[in-house]
């Protein structure tokens, strides 16, 4: 590309302290050296907070995590980037800084001192008579669990191009919600959104953290690009990856339930710590998203979870495939256990006593009226797994393992939370030649969304896939929403079956004055357009356009659907949380080595509710990924900190599941719990499929060895100590 | 980032050796695995790089009369597919066989392994218990040293600046030793060891005749098990030998805690990999009552 510079950022190295000066020092000597540039470079307002407008795009007065970008440096060669980054002169006064959660919480030192606290924000959902319900409660088990960072690890680190053009910018980059990044590089370059037009190619890897970090990476590099006056490609290394984008939020949660004495849940009793590092970003989001699932999905009548987000002069938290979700879920179905051992019940009785199904009522006092699968899900994977007998026959140390097999459920809410608003959109253009061009905002990011969009307008046109060329990931596409939150698929798709629809009727209508019948009676299939009755009427696809063409019926729809929604009362803790779920059950089978404490996920045995499957091999894989991804956050993905700074920001030291810790995975069993709004049914899986993993495996270690992990990553370490400290007693 | 440095890549040894000469502080580049890597973190500040991936005549594994003579450029994968290597070097054929991942295989190389020092190599505790010795070359002269005293820190050797490792030379044994390597790490596979055990013994009936065992990553450098090997001598083969001696290694290590694990989890694993080193070598000999 003509004229093509490259970008770096420069990065904070104490964890927080007062920015006193940025100079290029003796990088500016060098003939590579195009421009330092700074917070004062920024033209529109340096902020790319997602919710809470407390983070800079370039650090300003101040930095608050070690790794912090506080400046770019921009090169004519990207080996000179880095080389000159190192020679950048930046003096900060540093601070003293907070790392731990619970000790922010006394707010001695401040990580926004504008905000007077660390507190970002508090949630709570209330339900019933708490006080009363626990103690009547026959059985009353409290724990308190943690969960580290974990890391998206994805293949491709965060790039993005940003390039000048017809008086306003292009800005490529790997996003989760093209609209987003738009609305955000307008605001930091202060230019109208209709100027900035945002391409997000197909991404290597999401997961939850490219939906926040294509904003903040397409603003970095626009920011430079207009300071150059040149198109400006900034790439972040592995390293800066890991030192320098969002991650799954760490969590402390002190949990008590009560069940009485027929094993039915009577209450929940639960505070949520999550910690947001050192900018809210989606914290907010995944903490409410963390206490509006904190029962589980079971009937309680008697609930009270309070959560609180903290700050904390560590890299900030955000999206992560399961969003809040997979922290709290741990918990709960940890704590399900060790009530079911309390009450003296089998973990999949107790559980079955208490799930959710038509017609139950949520901890918010949501009813739920149909769409509730999990009941079947969970006894016939049961019945699949030999549940019985091997819950009987593990536990038994053979040559110095021992097995164990555990199960947890999880549900998770599809789309945005409460009322936020939620709505979706695509646009379908059927050329003279019956070819047809979809746009929707929807991304691929390795999911195979686009193949299952494709496959709603092939089905709902009648024409083979192969005409149907999808636009995704543009903001030339109507905005769609983000391909997050599990509804890519579900809306995104929603939206283009009622583009599609619109089109269909109008080709019936022309074709029914063709073939001469009634235009309910027009099928289209295959790339026919027929009388359904007398089926010998019929048009070739192409003909059929043609003849809408010649007839003055429009051959482009909008499909905009606004997702209904009802309302939260914050005051009660009542009310509208989401507007389906989807549900899980995984079954894992564990060995573990009794004296090193390593332990080997054997099999899964997954059970969906996501409605209808729209294509089966997709999910699968879905699943697939979501349970390694899963197998690493609960065993061995661990971000090592030392005063905020990371130690082990690299794959050597941080560790992710390679193929050799690949289980067997047993084909998931679907139940198609039909959801109303979605497209022929489907709601959404991608961020399930992970969240009742690392209790799965923990229950699973538990039934093995008797220890009771509280704590994950569960390490092989820690599996050991905690072996050992069972075998003093 | 990697930073700038001289470069410099010879067809011959002596070629390279006259340079390493007037250049002692260049870095030697084999495979570059662990070198590169340095490069970047700022581990090395070597500026001067002399690439001997090309030298001819370094790439070699020769079965002579009463040694196994391995070329310093022989790359872990090719020790991996290797007879002479399976038959009378089995230890190290073991390690390769567990050593990180099929790209890393294919370029790292035996003698890099060796000179890198890291304490977790997982070459070394192979090659002590073979009793290894290790040629290096100068441009005046050669010598010979023993594996287990080429080392005195973490990536510290007793190497001269002008020399280079040219050749790794295992004596042959009679067919009554066996031989096991064991690794743990966090995962299980492409992983560094935590703890990485080496074992090599000769039975006289049930009672052990000779014993070697090394340990990888439990101190500064590889280390020989002293305290267990001497425990074992002349000892009856019972389950309670077995896990007496083991218990024995804590006097023969040092580990420190870091992030891969904490010392005391070394301690831990270090007598529990001991013992399943030595009873893998004597599975078939015996069984424990």
């Amino acid at each position: 590309m003509e004229g093509l510079t490259y970008a770096r950022i420069v990065k904070s190295s104490v964890p927080h302290g007062i920015i006193e000066s940025i100079k290029p020092g003796r990088s500016a000597d060098h003939p590579d050296f195009i421009a330092l540039v700074t917070s004062e470079d920024v033209p529109g307002i340096n902020q790319v907070g997602y919710y809470i407008p407390d983070q800079p795009a370039l650090a300003e007065k101040k930095v608050r995590f070690h790794g912090e970008p506080v400046a770019l440096i921009v090169a004519s060669r990207p080996y000179s980037a880095e080389e000159l980054r190192e020679l950048v002169e930046v003096r900060i006064k540093p601070l003293e800084a907070v790392f731990d959660p619970l000790e922010a919480l006394k707010d001695k030192v401040l990580v926004h001192e504008e905000y007077g606290s660390n507190i970002v924000l508090r949630t709570r959902v209330r339900r019933g008579d708490i006080v009363k319900a626990l103690q009547e409660s026959e059985y009353v088990v409290e724990n308190v669990y943690r969960t580290g960072y974990q890391d998206h690890a994805y293949l491709e680190t965060e790039g993005a191009l940003a390039i000048p053009m017809d008086g306003g910018m292009t800005v490529i980059l790997p996003g989760q919600y093209p609209h987003l990044a738009q609305s955000i590089i307008s605001r930091v370059l202060g230019m109208p959104q209709s100027k900035i037009r945002i391409i997000q190619p197909v991404i290597g890897g999401g997961f939850g953290g490219k939906d926040d970090m294509g904003p903040i990476i397409g603003a970095q590099a626009a920011i430079a690009t207009y300071k150059v006056r040149r198109p400006v490609l900034l790439i972040y290394t592995r390293e800066d990856s890991f030192t320098s984008h969002c991650k799954r939020d760490p969590a402390y949660i002190r949990y008590r339930s009560g069940a009485d004495k027929d094993g039915k849940l009577t209450a929940v009793d639960v505070d949520i710590v999550f910690d947001a590092g050192a900018y809210a970003n989606r914290g907010p989001f995944t903490l409410w998203r963390a206490t509006a699932h904190s029962t589980g999905p079971y009937e309680v009548p008697n609930v009270d979870a309070r959560g609180v987000l903290v700050y904390t002069n560590k890299v900030y938290q955000g999206s992560f495939r399961g969003f809040g979700n997979p922290q709290i879920q741990f918990a709960v179905e940890r704590q399900m256990d060790e009530l079911a051992e309390r009450i003296g019940l089998d973990p999949i009785e107790f559980r079955l006593k208490n799930i959710l199904r038509p017609g139950s009522r949520t901890l918010t006092n949501q009813l739920l009226e149909d769409s509730v699968g999990i009941g079947e899900a969970l006894a016939r994977v049961a019945e699949k797994c030999g549940w019985r007998e091997k819950r009987i026959n593990y536990g038994k140390i053979v040559d110095g393992k021992s097995r164990g097999i555990g199960v947890a459920c999880a549900w998770h809410g599809i789309s945005t939370s409460r009322g936020v608003p939620d709505w979706c959109n695509a646009y379908i253009n059927v050329r003279r030649d019956g070819s047809v061009e979809i746009y929707t905002g929807i991304v691929e990011i390795g999911q195979g969304t686009h193949t299952g969009l494709i496959q709603i307008a092939a089905e709902v046109l009648g024409v083979p896939p192969e005409k149907i060329n999808l636009v995704g990931g543009t903001s030339d596409a109507p905005d769609t929403g983000a391909t997050h939150g599990s509804r890519g698929l579900s809306f995104g798709g929603t939206a283009i079956l009622i583009a599609a629809s619109k089109i269909r009727k109008r080709i019936q209508r022309v074709a029914s004055r063709i073939l001469d019948c009634a235009p309910e009676d027009i099928e289209m299939r295959n790339g026919w357009v027929y009388s359904r009755s007398r089926p010998e009427k019929k048009l070739t696809w192409e003909e059929a356009v043609k003849r809408c063409y010649a007839e003055g019926e429009e051959m482009t729809a909008t499909g905009y659907f606004f997702i209904p929604k009802g309302r939260f009362d914050e005051e009660k803790g009542q009310g509208f949380a989401y507007i389906v779920f989807s549900y899980m059950v995984a079954v894992a089978e564990v060995e573990v080595d009794v004296e090193t404490g390593l332990t080997r996920v054997l099999k899964v045995w997954p059970a969906i509710c996501a409605g209808k499957i729209i294509n089966p091999k997709l999910a699968t894989t879905q699943i697939h990924g979501a349970i390694m991804q899963g197998i690493g956050y609960t065993l061995m993905e661990e971000v090592k900190l030392s005063d905020g700074k990371i130690l082990n920001p690299n794959f050597t030291d941080y560790l992710v599941p390679t193929i050799a810790d690949l289980p067997e995975i047993e084909e998931p069993i679907f139940v198609e719990d039909y959801f109303r709004f979605g497209p022929f049914g489907a709601k959404g899986l991608a961020e399930l499929a992970l969240i009742p993993i690392p209790a799965a495996i923990a229950n699973a270690i538990k039934n093995a060895v008797g220890v009771r992990p509280s704590e994950i990553p569960y390490t092989s370490e820690k599996l050991f100590f905690d072996l050992s400290k069972g075998r003093r007693k | 980032m990697i930073p700038k440095v001289e470069y410099y890549r010879f067809k011959t040894l002596d070629d390279a050796l006259r340079f390493l000469r007037q250049y002692p502080d260049s870095k030697i580049l084999a495979g570059g695995t662990d070198l590169i890597v340095q490069l970047r973190s700022g581990k090395t500040t070597a500026r001067r790089i002399i690439d001997i991936s090309g030298i001819n005549g370094l790439s070699y594994i020769r079965d002579e009369d009463r040694y196994i003579k391995i070329g310093a450029l022989i790359t872990i994968e090719e020790l991996k597919n290797n007879e002479i290597i399976r038959e009378h070097a089995q230890p190290l054929w073991m390690a390769a066989n567990n050593f990180a991942v099929w790209q890393i295989r294919n370029i790292a190389t035996i003698g890099g392994n060796i000179c890198n020092a890291s304490p977790a190599a997982d070459t070394v505790p192979p090659l002590i218990v073979l009793d290894a010795r290790l040629r290096l070359q100068n441009v005046d002269r050669q010598r010979e040293i023993k594996v287990k005293e080429f080392f005195k820190g973490p990536g510290e050797t007793v190497i001269e600046k002008d020399e280079i490792l040219t050749e790794i030379v295992i004596p042959k044994r009679d067919n009554g030793w066996r031989y096991s390597f064991i690794k743990l790490g966090k995962r299980h596979s492409h992983i560094l060891s935590i703890v990485n055990v080496a074992v090599g013994l000769r039975t006289d009936k049930d009672m052990i005749e000779d014993v070697i065992v090394a340990l990888g990553s439990v101190a500064p450098t590889p280390v020989r098990a002293r305290s267990v090997e001497d425990y074992l001598k002349n000892h009856r083969i019972t389950r309670t030998t077995l896990e007496e001696a083991s218990q024995k290694v804590v006097k023969d290590i040092k580990p420190i805690s870091d992030i891969r694990a904490s010392a005391e989890y070394r301690i831990e694993m270090s007598k529990i990999l001991v013992r399943r080193a030595l009873n893998e070598c004597l599975k078939n000999v015996f069984t424990t009552q």
